[in-house]
Parts: structure tokens; C-alpha cells; sequence
């Protein structure tokens, strides 16, 4: 099973997964959430995990994100191993390289939607403004809102803005429509995409939504926390035109 | 146990933090009132108690000489139970191994009985016997302090004549409860004594065979005390009266009363601070407990319970930390009146004084307790009790921030985001952030006053010592002598200087009313001891006429230009009239000055003085001391700058203490606000971190968010905390003012300094404690979980 996609088999892989596991408690009560999971994410690539609840996707996001740690194999990014990484190693990871974007947001409610991407740009290198950024979701006009002022879909897009201001070299997306209508899903999904065809910033998009999976170059499709297939999608389709 | 106590005590066990904290504060402010109003009562009834048993005097008189027989006359008088008449003296003393002569009181022991007034207790030893002239008692804390016991013998120059006086007892006497010499400002024990001894040997030693100077008087229940005095004083007017007084001018009872009012001051003052900090810290505890609660709230009633039956539910968990907070303020409360029981009953040598609190006392505290916390609580428990039950159910909507006003936002323009979250939150929740301010503010407010009272009295110290009383030994005589006199006294060994001065014990009188005070004669220019007014300004003696502090003005309803009349209030009772000149506010003291020629002019004296202040070679102290133990005619020396030294050394003692008590308190006060308001925003805020530690700000960073906060509140709790302690002890030193001080408010900057330091570091650490929680924050489960 060849898990890369077919035009970037040349360059060397953003992050290499090997042999990860998982496991939450100890003794009879253990929870195995990953099973010797293996892959490679190539630089750019639209990647959706897809699974039902439980089925270790979030977990590995989690542990791809440096949030969280594996209990056994090795993960690197950008050839730097990040399994044996301490927390000051793995906040500055975070702070360098990587955007979250979570089911419900998670914005700071004293903040205006400009301030909640400012917010990052004060730690990032060579950030975007937060007027361009809020701009490239749609809410160019909405800066100075604050998150109470917005609908579910505007906060999650400012959500989006804060992700890709500092220009990550991957984003997180965690549920990213999970709280969203149909509609507003769509745009929230059309942001990614644009962020991920513009910057190029590799994109994870972690989901229990077959529909979604339409959209990646490639599927990841987990249960019982193993990797039970990955697949290529050769007929990639516009978010526009997804529903569910 | 009902289903919500269960609920109940887990609420109060999941909040044991927060109610230790109210419990906490609660208990410093209820353990002091406990305290304060508890020995205040046990002062009371051990004075009662004391003056009943000893039969203390309710009037007594000085004069210079009656017959015996006159005694009749004064138990006639209407109202009197009890008389006793007695010879009273002055000595100075001679005792082995003391260089410097103390001054003691002489009181005479009838013959074949215990006194009827001003009974003494004898501590150890027995009376002295009557046949024996030299046997006497001396007063225990006189004793104690300069190591003297049974057996030792001391020589006193009793009216100008040396004897050796051998020591059978030590004793008390409520009369001499506080002992201090005539005209001293501070006690010191050593230096002024009282001695007890057979009338006839007193008798014999002033001159007085079959005749009294002083008489004490115990009045019958109902008796009208001015017509006693009224009725005494026509008995002893032929005999040279300064005329009868109550206890209002007995020093002893003065100086009790005065420590009683301060108990009450303090049992008021301190746990009102505290009882408004912890109403406070209940209200953003219950606050936050109640919004977290919301579903249980909508849960409850949705079942069936009553609002009421809410409300309550959750009231009692505020009554729970008051009743902790009492049980623990009565426990320290009674502790804390034992061990200063135990203080002022060595320090007053009360026969007995044990810290007793009434029951109304310990209902007071818990009513008090109760109260604050009800208080605290009911903003929140109403809030609980008019949610509706669906709209509790459903979550609450998301903590609106709306744009603060166009100078703010200015402001927070120039901030970083971290800052302007400190910022939005502190205008978003100005409640709380003003209660945890209130609470450094309170903090520092305490620590001012606290700071305020040694500077003022170190300030006092100075003024006293320092510009007013610059001499190094005061001598007085037993009458007073020809200013000749200072040519022998400047001839004493060591002496480099003398100036005269003069006292007079007088009567003045005007417009109908009378006062009895000292007026001072005063050289002109004196370098020694002056009279110093506001701004330590030295205020010189009127050339001519009379100068009244302010308060003896007031009480004689004079003004400048005005004719007083002044009576020698002993002795041949001389009485002129003589014009204010001017109307003078002296630091110290509340007398009449004149200009020492003037005054014995005025007094039929001229060139007559009572005494010589001195300025002293100190090499030559032992020579000085030596030769004045054997100079008939003085009274008394009193050694000012060595009082100096040693009254600012006890006083530092106990100032060592009351500082750390008082930095205790303020530290539960800062520490106990910060650290309740730091917990609640670290959990309202636990998402908003943990977003902002996922986003890869260290922790570092984000603690700033946290401790920021805190900080940020408590650096605007300085300006209200320094002005409220400003104003505070401006207050507390008017309330402590007596006719024989006045307090100028002393700024303290080290003082300043230390309250808002000392506050702020007590902040930082409870915001460090708490911070701790930024650690353990689980990014994925709050990131993962709805608001």
C-alpha cells in the first residue's frame, strides 16, 4: 500500500510516524487509542483523518500537534524526532510550526476578532496581519468584534485566521464543521483549502464526516486505533460542493 | 442526612480552599474582638473587683497640715462611708547598686489597723511593725525592677533628712496600679516607687506629730460626689487645701481608663476590617460556585424544590465557612486573651486577672460572623434563587466584552494582546476586581496605621528629649529656693550647666469656671526645657501676663486679652489676677506658662525656684550622684536622657511584637483576597490559558496572563490603600489624644514603603501559588469540552 501521493514521492516527508502507540490508564483498565500506527505526511498535502469517535484520530492529531505524547514508537517532524521532546521543546514547536483550529473554537472572549489573531502574530517570526488574515476567511469587516458579537460559523473562521497568521508550516483541524450548519461548514472548509492552496501549509483535517473526506488528497481512515487504509483520492471535489 | 446536606457538605468540601480562606480571614477579625471586648470586660471586673475589696478611694485631697481631729470633721461630711487621713511625702532614694537616685512616694500604714481607703495587698513579706521606725513596704513593680526583696535595706533623704529603711514586704495597691513619678510622661517602674511605712516614723520624718496631709475617701452608695468635695473642702480650707478631686484626676485610674478605651477602639476597628474583607471574598466564592452551578440550580427546581429551598441550599455553605470562621476566631480569641491576661497582669501586678468572655461576647462574634458572611452572600443566593428553571438548564451564554470607553481603548492600543485580556476582564468584572483591591487596600491601609503608631511615638520621643526636654538631669526641690541656690547646684560635680525653673500647683479660674493645673515659670531663651509647638517651633514664654495651651483655654472658655484669676492650690494660697496673652499648642502637656520672674513675682516668691534642669559632663555621673544622695533639700532627679534611651529600648520590645501581629493580619488579608481571586480566575479562565498555552505561549507567558491580573489590581489598590491608612491613623491618633499629648500625623515614607512592599509581595506569592495550576492545565480536555 502505497500511502504517498503519487507526485511527492520525491521529497522527504514532513512528518514520519513509526510504530506509534497510544495507551491511556494501566493494567485491565488500559485504553489502547493508537495500535502501531505508521505514516507519512508529505509538505502541502491536504490530508483528511477520517473515523468514528474513539477510533484514535484525534489522538494522533493531538500527538502530531505536540500537545500530547505517545507511549511508544518514534515521530518526527521535518526530520527532528519529536517523541523524545520536552515541554518547552514542544511549546516552541507549537509556537513555530503549528495552527489549531478546534470544534468550538476556543477563542479568547476578551479579545476582538483582529486582537484573537494578533494574539499569534505577537509570537510568530514573519506573521500575517490580522486584517489580512481575517480577510482571507471573509470577515474583513468584522475586526472588531468581539467573539459573543459573531455567529458559530464568523468565530470559527477567525478561528482559521488565527491558525494560518503565523504562516504554519501545518495546520490542525480538529472537527473543524463539527458545530456548524451545513452552510457555514462549507465555508469554513473553503478557508482551509485556500489557506492550504495559497501558503501551502500542510493541512490535517481530523473528522467523523465522510462527506469532508472529499475534498483531501488523501484519506486516512481509522478504527479501533489502528490506520485501516489509506487512499488517494483521485476525483478531488471543491468544498462547494460537498454536503451532508 | 438528606440528599442536598450530602450535596451540601461536598460543595463546602469542593470549596475547602475558598471557605478556608473566609474562615481564615473571618477567624483574625472575630479572635481579635473576642480579645479586645473580652479583656476589656475582665479589666473591668478585675478593676471592680480590686477597688471593691481594696476599697479604693473615690475622692482624696492634699493639704498642707491638719490636726488629727479634723478627721471627725471629714467622716461627717455627707456621703462619706470611709475616711482615711495619711501623711504622703517625696524621698529621693538611695539604693545599693543603683547609681542614679530614683524618687518615691512616702504613704503612711495606720498604727493598729489596715487602711480604710486604698487598702493594700501584700504579695510577700508582712506589715511593718508599728514599734520598728525603719520597717517598710515597697511596691512590686518598684521592687522587681530594681532587684530588691525582703530584707535589703535603702536610704531615702526624707524632707531633707537621711534614713536607712529596711525592706519587710512587698505590696499593691489599687491606688498605685500605674505608677509614675509627678510630671513624668512614661512610667518607668525603677525609676519612681512607692513606699509604705508607719504613720508615726512618716510622722516623725515631716514634721507632722498629730496632723495629716492627705486624706482618701470611699463614698456611700447614692452620694452626691460634688457636694462631698464641696462639704470636704470647707472642712480643710484652714489647713491648706488644694481642694478634693475625683478619680478623673487620680493618675492610676486615668491611665487604666485610657488602656480600656483603647481595648474598645481595637475591638472595633481591626475585625471590622476583617469582617468586610471576608463578606467580600463569600461573595466571589458563592458567585462563582452559583454560576457554575447553574444545571444542578435548574435541576433542583425542575424537581420540585422551592426557591427558597435553592436560596437557602446554598446560603448555608456560606454559613458554614462564618461558623468555622467563628468557632476558630473564639478558640484564638480565648488564646489570644490568655496570653495577654497574662501581660498586663504582670505589668499592672493585679492580684489576679484571668481573660474571661461573656457569652453576649462570643454571641456578638458569631452574630458578627453570621453576618458578613450573609452579607457576602446574598447578591449570589438571590441570583440562584430567580433563575428559572429552564433557563438554567440550558448553558450559559458566552461572558460578553464589549469595546471599554475611547480613553481605555486607547490605552489598550499600545498594549500586546496578554495585557489587553488583563485589562478587558478587570473592566469586564469591576466587582470583583474592586473587591480584590478593596482587600490590598485594606491590607496596606493596616500596615500604615500599623507602621504610623512607632513613628509617632518615636517622633513623640524626639520632640519630648530631643527639642523640648534637652537636659540631662532634672533636680527638683523639696520647697522652693532662692535662684541663689543654682550657685551650689552649678558647683555639683559634672554639672555644665543649669537652668531654673518653676512649678506651681494652681487654680484658675474665669468665667465661673475652675481648673486645676501646674503653671510653669520658664526663662526667657531657656536652652533646656522648652515649651515646643506645632512644627517643633519653640514657643517662648509671654513677657507679660499668662500663655494657655489650647485644650486649658477651652475648658476656661479664655481667650487672648482675657483676665483669669490663679490660686496657689497648696500651702499659702496666694491668688492674683493676671491677663492671657496668648493662647499656645504645645505637643506635650496642656498647662499655663509664664516667665519664671514673672511667676514668682505673681506667687509673692520672688527669685524663688522649684527646681534646675542640667546639663552633665556624662563622665562625671558617678560623682554627680554620689554627692546629691547626701544634698539635703532635693526631691527629686530625674534622669531624662537616660530615660530616653531606655523607654525607646521597651519600647521597641513590645513594637517588635505589635509589628509582626499587625504584618500576620495584613498578610491573611492580601494573601487570603489574592489568593481566592487568583483561583477563580485561573478556573474561569482554565480554557482561555489552555487555548492560549495550545496557540505555543510558554508558560512563562502565560502566567503573565494570570499574575498580571493580580498585580495589575493590586498596584491600583496603592493610592486608596495609602490615603484610607492615612486617614485612618489620622483618626486613630485623635482618638488616643489626651490632654497630655497631641499627635501631629507623622508621615512615615519607610513606613509607606514597607505596607504597600510587604502587601504586594503577599499578592505576588498567593498569585505564585496558584500559578502552579497553569502546569497541571489538561490542553486537551478543556480544548476538547463545550464552554
Amino acid at each position: 500500500m502505497d500511502s504517498r501521493p503519487p507526485d511527492q514521492t520525491a521529497q522527504p516527508p514532513l512528518f514520519a510516524v513509526r510504530d506509534l502507540c497510544k495507551t491511556y490508564g494501566e493494567g485491565e483498565t488500559a485504553v489502547r487509542a493508537l495500535v502501531d500506527v505508521n505514516l507519512e505526511i508529505m509538505p502541502g498535502e491536504l490530508l483528511v483523518l477520517l473515523g468514528p469517535s474513539g477510533s484514535g484520530k484525534s489522538t494522533l492529531l493531538n500527538i502530531l500537534g505536540g500537545l500530547d505524547r505517545a507511549t511508544s514508537g518514534e515521530i518526527s517532524f521535518e526530520g527532528t524526532s519529536l517523541s523524545a521532546a520536552n515541554d518547552r521543546a514542544l511549546t516552541q514547536f507549537r509556537r513555530r510550526h503549528v495552527g489549531f483550529i478546534f470544534q468550538f473554537y476556543n477563542l479568547i472572549p476578551s479579545l476582538t476578532a483582529r486582537e484573537n489573531v494578533d494574539l499569534v502574530g505577537e509570537i510568530a517570526e514573519d506573521p500575517l496581519s490580522a486584517r489580512e488574515a481575517l480577510e482571507l476567511v471573509g470577515l474583513g469587516a468584522r475586526l472588531d468584534h468581539f467573539p459573543s458579537q459573531l455567529s458559530g460559523g464568523e468565530q470559527q473562521r477567525v478561528a482559521v485566521a488565527r491558525a494560518i497568521a503565523k504562516r504554519p508550516a501545518v495546520l490542525l483541524c480538529d472537527e473543524p464543521t463539527g458545530a456548524l450548519d451545513v452552510k457555514t461548514g462549507v465555508r469554513v472548509l473553503e478557508a482551509l483549502q485556500q489557506v492550504n492552496e495559497r501558503y501551502g501549509s500542510t493541512t490535517l483535517i481530523v473528522t467523523h464526516n465522510a462527506d469532508v473526506a472529499r475534498m483531501a488528497q488523501r484519506v486516512v481512515r481509522f478504527g479501533d486505533g489502528r490506520v485501516r487504509s489509506v487512499e488517494v483520492n483521485s476525483a478531488r471535489v471543491a468544498p462547494s460542493e460537498l454536503v451532508w | 442526612m438528606r440528599a442536598l446536606d450530602k450535596k451540601l457538605l461536598r460543595d463546602v468540601w469542593r470549596m475547602r480552599l475558598h471557605a478556608a480562606g473566609v474562615a481564615l480571614v473571618l477567624a483574625c477579625g472575630l479572635s481579635v474582638f473576642v480579645m479586645a471586648v473580652g479583656m476589656r470586660g475582665s479589666m473591668e471586673r478585675t478593676r471592680a473587683a480590686y477597688y471593691t475589696e481594696r476599697h479604693m478611694a473615690d475622692l482624696a485631697v492634699s493639704l498642707v497640715r491638719a490636726p488629727d481631729r479634723v478627721a471627725q470633721a471629714l467622716a461627717a461630711a455627707p456621703g462619706v462611708e470611709a475616711v482615711e487621713t495619711r501623711i504622703v511625702g517625696y524621698a529621693l532614694l538611695d539604693l545599693p547598686g543603683v547609681e542614679e537616685p530614683p524618687s518615691a512616694q512616702l504613704v503612711s500604714l495606720p498604727a493598729d489597723r489596715r487602711p480604710r481607703v486604698n487598702d493594700i495587698v501584700l504579695a510577700r513579706g508582712r506589715l511593718p511593725d508599728p514599734v520598728r521606725a525603719d520597717e517598710i513596704l515597697i511596691n512590686q513593680a518598684f521592687a522587681d525592677a530594681n532587684r530588691l526583696g525582703i530584707g535589703d535595706t535603702i536610704a531615702a533623704t526624707m524632707h531633707g533628712r537621711r534614713q536607712t529603711l529596711r525592706i519587710v514586704g512587698l505590696a499593691n495597691s489599687p491606688e498605685f496600679i500605674f505608677v509614675s513619678g509627678p510630671g513624668e510622661l512614661f512610667r518607668e517602674a525603677g525609676r519612681f516607687g512607692v513606699i509604705w511605712m508607719g504613720r508615726e516614723a512618716l510622722a516623725r520624718a515631716y514634721d507632722l506629730d498629730g496632723a495629716f496631709n492627705d486624706a482618701v475617701f470611699v463614698l456611700g452608695r447614692g452620694a452626691n460626689a460634688a457636694e462631698t468635695i464641696h462639704a470636704i473642702d470647707q472642712v480643710l480650707q484652714p489647713y491648706g487645701t488644694s481642694g478634693a478631686y475625683g478619680r478623673d484626676r487620680m493618675l492610676s485610674d486615668r491611665f487604666l481608663s485610657e488602656e480600656l478605651r483603647q481595648l474598645a477602639t481595637m475591638a472595633t476597628f481591626l475585625p471590622a476590617f476583617f469582617l468586610i474583607i471576608a463578606a467580600f471574598l463569600v461573595n466571589i466564592a458563592l458567585g462563582r460556585v452559583i454560576a457554575t452551578e447553574r444545571s444542578n440550580i435548574g435541576l433542583l427546581k425542575a424537581f420540585g424544590y422551592s426557591d427558597a429551598a435553592v436560596a437557602w441550599h446554598y446560603a448555608e455553605s456560606a454559613l458554614i465557612f462564618a461558623a468555622i470562621g467563628a468557632l476558630i476566631g473564639s478558640a484564638g480569641g480565648i488564646g489570644f486573651g490568655r496570653a495577654i491576661a497574662d501581660i498586663y497582669r504582670d505589668y499592672y501586678h493585679f492580684p489576679r486577672l484571668d481573660f474571661a468572655a461573656s457569652p453576649a461576647t462570643f454571641l456578638g462574634a458569631w452574630a458578627a460572623g453570621f453576618a458578613s458572611a450573609t452579607a457576602g452572600c446574598v447578591v449570589s443566593v438571590l441570583r440562584a434563587a430567580r433563575l428559572a428553571p429552564a433557563a438554567a438548564l440550558t448553558p450559559p451564554r458566552p461572558t460578553a466584552f464589549f469595546a471599554a470607553g475611547k480613553g481605555l481603548t486607547a490605552f489598550g492600543e499600545r498594549l500586546d494582546a496578554k495585557s489587553r485580556i488583563i485589562l478587558r476582564r478587570i473592566a469586564r468584572f469591576p466587582r470583583r476586581a474592586a473587591t480584590t483591591a478593596l482587600g490590598v487596600s485594606f491590607a496596606i491601609a493596616l500596615l500604615v496605621v500599623a507602621r504610623t503608631f512607632p513613628a509617632e511615638m518615636d517622633y513623640l520621643l524626639d520632640v519630648n528629649f530631643g527639642v523640648a526636654n534637652r537636659q540631662d538631669v532634672t533636680l527638683t526641690f523639696v520647697e522652693a529656693r532662692d535662684v541663689g541656690v543654682l550657685h551650689e547646684v552649678r558647683r555639683l560635680p559634672g554639672v555644665l550647666y543649669a537652668e531654673p525653673f518653676r512649678i506651681d500647683d494652681v487654680v484658675l479660674r474665669h468665667a465661673g469656671r475652675s481648673v486645676h493645673e501646674a503653671v510653669f515659670g520658664v526663662p526667657a531663651n531657656a536652652r533646656l526645657s522648652r515649651m515646643i509647638g506645632a512644627g517643633q517651633a519653640v514657643i517662648e514664654p509671654p513677657p507679660a501676663g499668662i500663655a494657655l495651651a489650647r485644650a486649658l483655654a477651652d475648658k476656661l472658655d479664655a481667650r487672648p486679652g482675657d483676665v483669669i484669676r490663679i490660686e496657689q492650690a497648696r500651702g499659702r494660697r496666694i491668688g492674683a489676677e493676671v491677663r492671657v496673652s496668648a493662647i499656645v499648642e504645645p505637643m506635650i502637656g496642656s498647662s499655663a506658662y509664664m516667665d519664671l520672674g514673672a511667676l514668682s513675682r505673681l506667687m509673692r516668691e520672688p527669685g524663688r525656684v522649684s527646681g534646675a534642669h542640667l546639663m552633665m559632663d556624662p563622665a562625671r555621673y558617678r560623682a554627680f550622684n554620689r554627692e546629691i544622695k547626701e544634698t539635703p533639700g532635693i526631691a527629686g532627679a530625674s534622669y531624662v536622657s537616660q530615660a530616653d534611651v531606655s523607654m525607646r529600648r521597651e519600647y521597641e520590645e513590645g513594637v517588635g511584637v505589635m509589628n509582626f501581629i499587625y504584618a500576620a493580619f495584613a498578610a491573611v488579608m492580601a494573601g487570603g483576597v489574592a489568593f481566592s481571586a487568583a483561583r477563580i480566575t485561573l478556573a474561569e479562565q482554565e480554557r482561555d490559558l489552555a487555548t492560549l498555552r495550545v496557540l505555543g505561549f510558554t508558560r512563562a507567558e502565560v502566567s503573565y496572563v494570570l499574575i498580571g491580573e493580580l498585580m495589575a489590581l493590586a498596584l491600583l489598590a496603592v493610592p486608596g490603600g495609602a490615603a484610607l491608612g492615612t486617614l485612618l491613623a489620622i483618626w486613630l491618633m485623635r482618638l488616643f489624644q489626651t490632654d497630655m499629648y497631641s499627635f501631629p500625623f507623622v508621615f512615615n515614607p519607610a513606613g509607606y514603603a514597607f505596607a504597600i512592599t510587604f502587601s504586594l509581595v503577599c499578592v505576588l506569592a498567593a498569585a505564585l501559588v496558584v500559578r502552579t495550576g497553569i502546569d497541571k492545565l489538561d490542553m486537551i480536555g478543556v480544548l476538547k469540552a463545550r464552554d
